[in-house]
């Protein structure tokens, strides 16, 4: 099976994403699939969630907090500024909470509390995770890449997801009960009117912006996650043990990508010890990969002469994925 | 029960029934607004968890939710709340 082969066979996959440790291709592999998808006459859109986000890099151009930017035809690439997004979300919350109380300014602890929250550094990403739920619900694009985060965060972003989707499901039934009690009370005192509920409003709100973003990393038809690693030991390790915990939480493993493998022709020229060592070390890693992952592999990715930044390079390496 | 009023023992029979009437739903609203009281203390609980270092709701999300619970917020509660609630002197 072949990186090429995934995408054609399965057309209805439309959320990619490269997971795997920060600094191993993902960015790279992202770009290059984004561009290759675009010039098969597809809208892509390619967006990062990682806070310090590499797409500008690659493409060699700021697109940081400006919306989608179009690169080349058919490609669009996005990197969302969290704490811009933060601060606009401050001021909205600040402004209702003094219309719906008719207070002049916000109470002391109130803004002691918006301001200690916003610093929290779970503040970033789940703001970022809100700005991708706005994203894939406009849905004006055929492909949707996802520049994921460093391994680490992406297993925390699904693990809360399925935790906070339980606490809101609990916290809403809650919310019914009281509305219940609520009901009771008013026709046992000749109500009219009930008083509604705007926080069970919200609470579902909260929860339908929550299921959105989880339901697609979970979807295994519409959605095709691509695990990036190299031939190195402790990668190995970590890609094992990361399989695992994505199977736990049902996110669907297309394949696995290798990436910077040495050129195994450079062991036959008049080359220093060094890179004959190199070239060995990842033979031995490769077959160990090639045992534990098997068919699922779909690339050997080389070790290119230089950095992949900018379009030509990025046209070379989709060249090298999926073939031209 | 709203209508002609009836004279005589039955006209007493119905006052009386308003009156048990009243009573028994005087108790059952206490108890339903008690019992809501406790629960709005659990809910600001969960969602507010994370100023006892609990982190519940997505601190985007928990921030959603501060305006609905500023009453609640007990300091705030002190200040704002001039008239005093019927359940307080019931409690």
């Amino acid at each position: 099976m072949s990186l090429r082969a995934v995408f054609e066979q399965h057309p209805e996959r439309r959320y990619i994403m490269f997971g795997g440790k920060g600094g191993l291709g993902k960015t790279t592999f992202s770009a290059a699939t984004a561009y290759w998808l675009a010039r098969q006459g597809k809208r892509v859109l390619v967006f990062s969630v990682d806070p310090q986000a590499s797409l500008s890099d690659i493409f060699q151009q700021n697109i940081f907090g400006k919306g989608p930017v179009q690169i080349t035809e058919n490609l669009w690439a996005q990197e969302i500024d969290a704490d811009q997004r933060i601060k606009a979300y401050q001021d909205e919350i600040r402004q209702k909470i003094l219309d719906m109380y008719g207070f002049e300014r916000v109470p002391e602890e109130i803004e002691n509390y918006i301001t200690a929250a916003s610093a929290e550094p779970a503040m970033e990403e789940s703001a970022i995770f809100d700005a991708v739920v706005d994203i894939v619900v406009q849905g004006d694009y055929d492909y949707y890449i996802y520049d994921l985060v460093p391994l680490g965060h992406a297993l925390y972003y699904l693990s809360m997801a399925k935790v906070y989707d339980e606490w809101i499901t609990k916290i809403t039934k809650l919310r019914e009960e009281m509305r219940e009690y609520d009901r009771v009370a008013s026709v046992l005192r000749r109500q009219k009117e009930l008083e509604e509920d705007k926080i069970l409003n919200e609470l579902q709100y909260i929860r339908g912006r929550i299921s959105a973003s989880s339901a697609i990393l979970t979807d295994k038809r519409k959605t095709a996650f691509f695990f990036v690693l190299v031939p190195e030991e402790m990668i190995l390790i970590d890609t094992r043990k990361a399989a695992e915990l994505f199977a736990r939480f049902d996110v669907p493993i297309s394949g696995y990508v290798v990436n910077r493998v040495v050129p195994p022709e450079l062991a036959q020229a008049n080359v220093p010890e060094y890179l004959r060592n190199r070239i060995a070390m990842q033979q031995k890693y490769l077959a160990e990969i090639r045992q534990t992952f098997g068919n699922e592999v779909l690339a050997y990715v080389p070790e290119l002469e230089r950095d992949v930044t900018g379009l030509p390079a990025i046209e070379r390496l989709a060249g090298i994925m999926y073939g031209s | 029960m709203a209508g002609e009023k009836r004279g005589g023992l039955l006209g007493l029979l119905d006052n009386f029934k308003e009156i048990f009437y009243g009573m028994a739903s005087h108790d059952m609203t206490r108890y339903a607004i008690r019992t809501r009281a406790s629960m709005e203390h659990l809910f600001i609980l969960i969602t507010m968890g994370d100023l006892l270092g609990v982190p519940i709701l997505p601190p985007y999300y928990s921030l959603r939710l501060l305006p609905y619970v500023v009453p609640q917020i007990s300091t705030w509660k002190r200040r704002m709340l001039r008239e005093k609630d019927l359940t307080d002197a019931m409690a």
